[in-house]
């Protein structure tokens, strides 16, 4: 084994006490108390885990926490008007509605109901726009995550070659265009791609996110490559007992391992990322909307 | 020279053409699609883009305005104006010329414009769009370059595509309308080490990069689709000429396809603004009638 691994964990508690010593900063020297409101829609046993969690993580942070919880009957009309409601709250600088709703919503309305300033998951259709034309924006978590990783482990990633295995719009395509504007040579590949293996293998840094258990083999690595794992997959486990389970990454960390020059692990790298890069950006979002600096290192 | 020469020229009069018999229906509803032209300051600047694209207009049967403002003019005003313009249901579209003086912000006027009225694809809003693969209006430089490569005998799914130039108008929107179509994108720009390690491995070449003579025969694959999107102006021997990113002579001997410039992505772009133009009258029809409905 040779690849460093990245310690997300680590570096995820790092960024909550960089946003923690901020908003004690604001409270002290303005007031002011950023907010994140939360909205959950049914009971989903996963999205009421995550929400809890972000609840939690927000109150650990120093800032309000404000959780929404409806019932899964509710009317498309009334999550609407909460939306509204929260974008209108001058205490509330985050709103984020936990997805999936059920399935009587749409939820690109739902998304493009919140005010962009307040869209902490950076999926408003603006945010986007605004992401594409290199313009000041909401950045979605998990690739801001992915990409301060990145930053931290290589410094500069002018000119290196980015390989984003995936092309979902909550990781792959804003992943691209974060790198992009680091100016990394880009090059999204995904399930259509002639041979996924060989394009891999030209990366200076690999971005896997499909969702596909171990998909990435070592030999498709370049040795040295920084490979960042952003899947999160449920395999049976049975080695560990019968009806056990166990998560792993869309990369074969075995193998990678020994060809990578560094390397998320799962559980424990990109995942514990992705709350505090909501928290960060739960942050930023209060600082613009006060007309404040925005903290350094939290924001591309 | 083994590439065949695509003719713009001719995607554009088929493009025109359909578009003439789509802003006749749309006329026929009482929605007659109008563009608006804004240009401040200096009128020469833009005055080319104007006259052909007022000249196009007129073959697509869309509705032509071209409005000029002083450069003494405010963001303010300006700003005014347009919403002046995304109110008027009579204007279906709207167009900021390049370029503005140093006090207006184009990206400020971009986000001014209705979403609904952004023929020319700069909105925020049309841009995520097209990131989401939602392909309503689409900036169009970008959109006429995939098009023309649509018209060629190639799967786009799971072509290897080499995008040179990252902008936000054409290199970026490109890659993501080519990667919605199932291509694998690879996008290049001024610190990518080796281009033509990349730009040999694809099946089409896109180059946006305002460099004449970038793109040379042994950077490409033979038999590649190559889409030259470049303007230059450059000083021949026999005076200014206009060529592209690509250095003609040399692409020809190895690619399968090439565009040439001028008469390629050129006359496409213009073609395309017209497409959006009656794109976004026919939106904003069924939106009125929708919120018509609604009220009722």
């Amino acid at each position: 084994m040779t690849a460093e691994i990245i310690d997300g964990k680590a570096f995820a508690a790092r960024v909550r006490e960089q946003v923690a010593a901020h908003v004690e900063r604001l409270k002290a020297d303005h007031g002011i108390t950023p907010g994140l409101a939360v909205v959950l829609v049914g009971e989903d046993p996963a999205s009421q885990v995550y929400v809890r969690s972000k609840g939690k993580q927000t109150v650990e942070a120093g800032m309000a926490s404000f959780e929404h919880k409806l019932p899964v009957e509710t009317s498309e009309a009334d999550l609407l008007a909460l939306v509204r409601k929260l974008n209108a709250d001058d205490d509330v600088h985050g709103i984020l509605v936990q997805l999936p709703l059920p399935a009587h919503m749409n939820a690109e309305l739902v998304i493009n109901t919140i005010d962009p300033a307040k869209d902490v998951d950076g999926f408003h259709i603006s945010n986007v726009g605004l992401l594409g034309t290199g313009q000041k924006s909401m950045v979605p978590c998990t690739p801001l995550g992915c990409l301060m990783l990145l930053r931290d482990r290589l410094g500069k990633l002018a000119g290196l070659n980015a390989v984003v295995v995936g092309r979902s719009n909550i990781v792959g395509k804003p992943m691209a265009q974060l790198l992009l504007g680091d100016s990394c040579t880009v090059t999204i590949a995904h399930s259509r791609t002639k041979d996924l293996p060989a394009v891999c293998r030209g990366a200076d840094i690999l971005v896997a996110a499909v969702g596909r258990p171990e998909m990435v083999k070592g030999d498709w690595i370049k040795p040295g490559a920084t490979v960042i794992d952003v899947g999160i997959n449920r395999i049976d486990a049975p080695e560990k007992g019968e009806g056990k389970s166990r998560l792993v990454g869309d990369v074969d960390f075995a193998s990678a391992s020994e060809v990578a020059g560094a390397i998320t692990p799962v559980p424990g790298g990109v995942g514990p990322m992705t709350i505090a890069c909501l928290l960060a950006n739960t942050l930023t979002a209060c600082c613009r909307a006060k007309g404040l600096p925005e903290p350094a290192g939290l924001t591309p | 020279m083994s590439a065949t020469v695509i003719d713009g020229k001719a995607i554009a009069a088929r493009m025109l053409a359909a578009t003439r018999v789509e802003a006749a229906a749309l006329t026929n509803e009482g929605w007659a699609p109008r563009l608006v032209s804004i240009s401040v300051g200096d009128v020469a600047a833009a005055e080319l883009y104007v006259r052909n694209q007022s000249r196009q207009a007129e073959r697509a049967g869309v509705g032509f305005e071209a409005r000029n403002y002083p450069d003494t003019i405010s963001l303010e005003q300006l700003t005014g104006v347009l919403q002046g313009l995304n109110a008027d249901p009579r204007v279906n579209g709207i167009i900021i010329q390049r370029p503005l003086p140093q006090h207006i912000p184009v990206k400020a006027l971009q986000r001014a414009v209705h979403p609904l009225k952004d023929v020319e694809g700069m909105h925020p809003a049309s841009i995520g769009n097209i990131v989401y693969n939602d392909l309503a209006l689409g900036p169009c430089t970008a959109v006429a370059s995939v098009e023309i490569l649509k018209t060629l005998p190639l799967k786009i799914e799971g072509l290897d595509v080499t995008v040179i130039g990252h902008s936000e108008i054409v290199g970026k929107p490109i890659a993501f309308l080519m990667m919605g179509l199932g291509a694998t994108v690879t996008v290049c720009h001024h610190m990518t080490r080796q281009v033509s390690v990349h730009s040999r491995q694809a099946d089409a070449v896109f180059v946006a990069a305002g460099r004449p003579g970038l793109v040379t025969g042994e950077m490409l694959k033979p038999g590649a689709a190559l889409i030259d999107i470049g303007i230059n102006r450059i000083e021949g021997p026999d005076g200014p000429k206009t060529v592209g990113d690509a250095d003609f002579d040399s692409c020809a001997e190895v690619a399968g396809w090439i565009t040439p410039v001028p008469g390629g992505v050129g006359p496409v772009t213009v073609a395309t603004l017209m497409k959006n133009a009656v794109l976004a009258a026919r939106m904003q029809m069924e939106h009125y009638r929708e919120a018509y409905r609604a009220a009722e």
